[in-house]
């Protein structure tokens, strides 16, 4: 794993000018400070995703409060070989929050993906949390609505909700194989699209 | 043969994309594993499908996260880094040791090492019979990427017992080793306790010495039978204090 030598940087505003992947680095000497700037730039998205996918707040908090602290008592593991900090953050949200609603039990987790994302942000919490958008977001949410609902439904049972492919068979009353070969087809849709968001770049 | 049927040379193809999604059942999870280390076609579409899915997460409705939340985070982050300093700079020593340990064939200790922390220690009083036994209770820093993953140290009677909880499996045809490192050594010192974790993660050893100059204890895994040299990064951690 390549590594960088520790530079002695102190003051904030020099730390919030290095790459994520710089102060990772110092997060794996345990330098609090660079911990910080990696908390500000990525702490909306973790919490967003937790929130997506539990769906209270309170979880959410608790789901993304855990996985910070996962980042920074393991920051020595990431490798940027394989992703952005975000991406190596998201993924330990995203691993967490479906454990969590897995865990609580088959009729929460059913609830929780029964709702549609939209009727569960028109939940009172909703008006306490700010919404922040970007044209990335927008982009990514063209690309999945512009799916067959078939497509989008799987995608979204099996990442936002936790379902394996069985589960969700059974769920749309499709046979087993169909929904492996509508993930597939729907992915690969994406992955069509993507080639453009990164040319725009995040 | 036409492009599309090409799409599907290998027939496991087809489960490339419930794997990226986490959607495989638990055997199928783990028959693909396997598959996929033979397979570089299916290695490619994976690779691939999870780009796409490393994106998702860009399309959920954007939230800030409360004041609060950050703060909590990060004070308890600082209060670690406190911990750390205070305990004789360990936030160093793993570069330090790393840069020594580069020469060929050395063993890396790497990632694991740097994050050694013992966050909490716990002094509980056990009754054993008539007279109070103390106890302690060490916390580990698991780096394995498994949620909820936890170890911890039960010191009693100058014995030491591993105890995990959610960790991963240590691979096919591979075992957890455990491992002293000891106060001026730069490497860890094999011994005999070889485990290996239940389905739900689950796990507990005998820790086989004395701790009396043991500063760090580490697990590894290693191929069965086990290693005289670490030959992976530590997945557990857990500083003796």
């Amino acid at each position: 794993m390549p590594r960088l030598l520790r530079p002695r940087v102190s003051s904030k505003e020099t730390l919030r000018k290095l790459a994520d992947e710089e102060l990772m680095a110092l997060v794996a000497g345990s330098d609090a400070d660079a911990f910080e700037v990696v908390l500000e730039r990525h702490a909306d998205a973790a919490f967003s995703l937790a929130y997506r996918i539990c769906g209270r707040r309170a979880l959410a908090e608790e789901i993304a409060q855990e996985s910070f602290l996962a980042v920074w008592r393991s920051g020595a593991r990431y490798d940027r070989a394989r992703g952005s900090v975000r991406t190596w953050t998201l993924g330990i949200v995203h691993n967490r929050a479906i454990d969590t609603l897995r865990r609580s039990g088959t009729q929460e987790h059913q609830r929780v993906s029964d709702e549609g994302i939209d009727e569960r942000l028109e939940a009172p919490e909703r008006t306490e949390l700010q919404a922040v958008d970007s044209a990335v977001a927008d982009d990514v949410r063209a690309a999945l609505t512009a799916l067959p609902d078939e497509q989008r439904r799987v995608i979204e049972l099996a990442y936002f909700g936790g379902f394996t492919h069985v589960e969700i068979a059974s769920m749309l009353d499709a046979p087993v194989g169909t929904v492996k070969g509508r993930m597939r087809l729907g992915l690969r849709k994406l992955r069509g699209e993507l080639r453009g968001w990164e040319a725009v770049g995040t | 043969m036409s492009p599309h049927e090409s799409d599907f040379d290998c027939p496991q193809l087809l489960d490339a994309a419930a794997y990226v999604l986490g959607a495989l059942e638990h055997d199928e999870l783990a028959r693909y594993r396997e598959h996929m280390q033979g397979c570089a076609e299916c290695r490619a579409e994976v690779a691939e499908l999870q780009l796409v899915v490393d994106e998702l997460p860009a399309g959920v409705p954007r939230l800030q996260a409360p004041e609060a939340l950050r703060e909590r985070i990060l004070a308890s982050a600082r209060s670690e880094a406190a911990v750390l300093h205070a305990a004789g700079h360990h936030a160093d020593r793993p570069v330090r040791a790393r840069r020594r340990l580069r020469s060929p064939g050395a063993v890396l200790l790497g990632g694991g090492a740097a994050v050694v922390a013992a966050v909490a220690v716990v002094l509980a009083i056990a009754l054993s019979g008539s007279s109070p036994v103390r106890e302690r209770i060490s916390r580990g820093v698991v780096t394995a990427n498994a949620p909820g993953a936890s170890a911890t140290l039960h010191i009693r009677d100058g014995h030491a017992d591993l105890i995990v909880a959610h960790m991963p499996e240590p691979g096919r045809g591979r075992i957890y080793e455990v491992w002293l490192l000891k106060r001026g050594s730069a490497e860890p010192a094999p011994t005999s306790a070889l485990f290996g974790v239940t389905v739900a993660g689950s796990g507990a050893v005998d820790v086989p010495a004395s701790l009396g100059q043991v500063k760090e204890v580490l697990v590894t895994s290693e191929p069965l039978g086990g290693s005289a040299h670490p030959t992976r990064k530590p997945v557990i951690a857990v500083a003796v204090s």
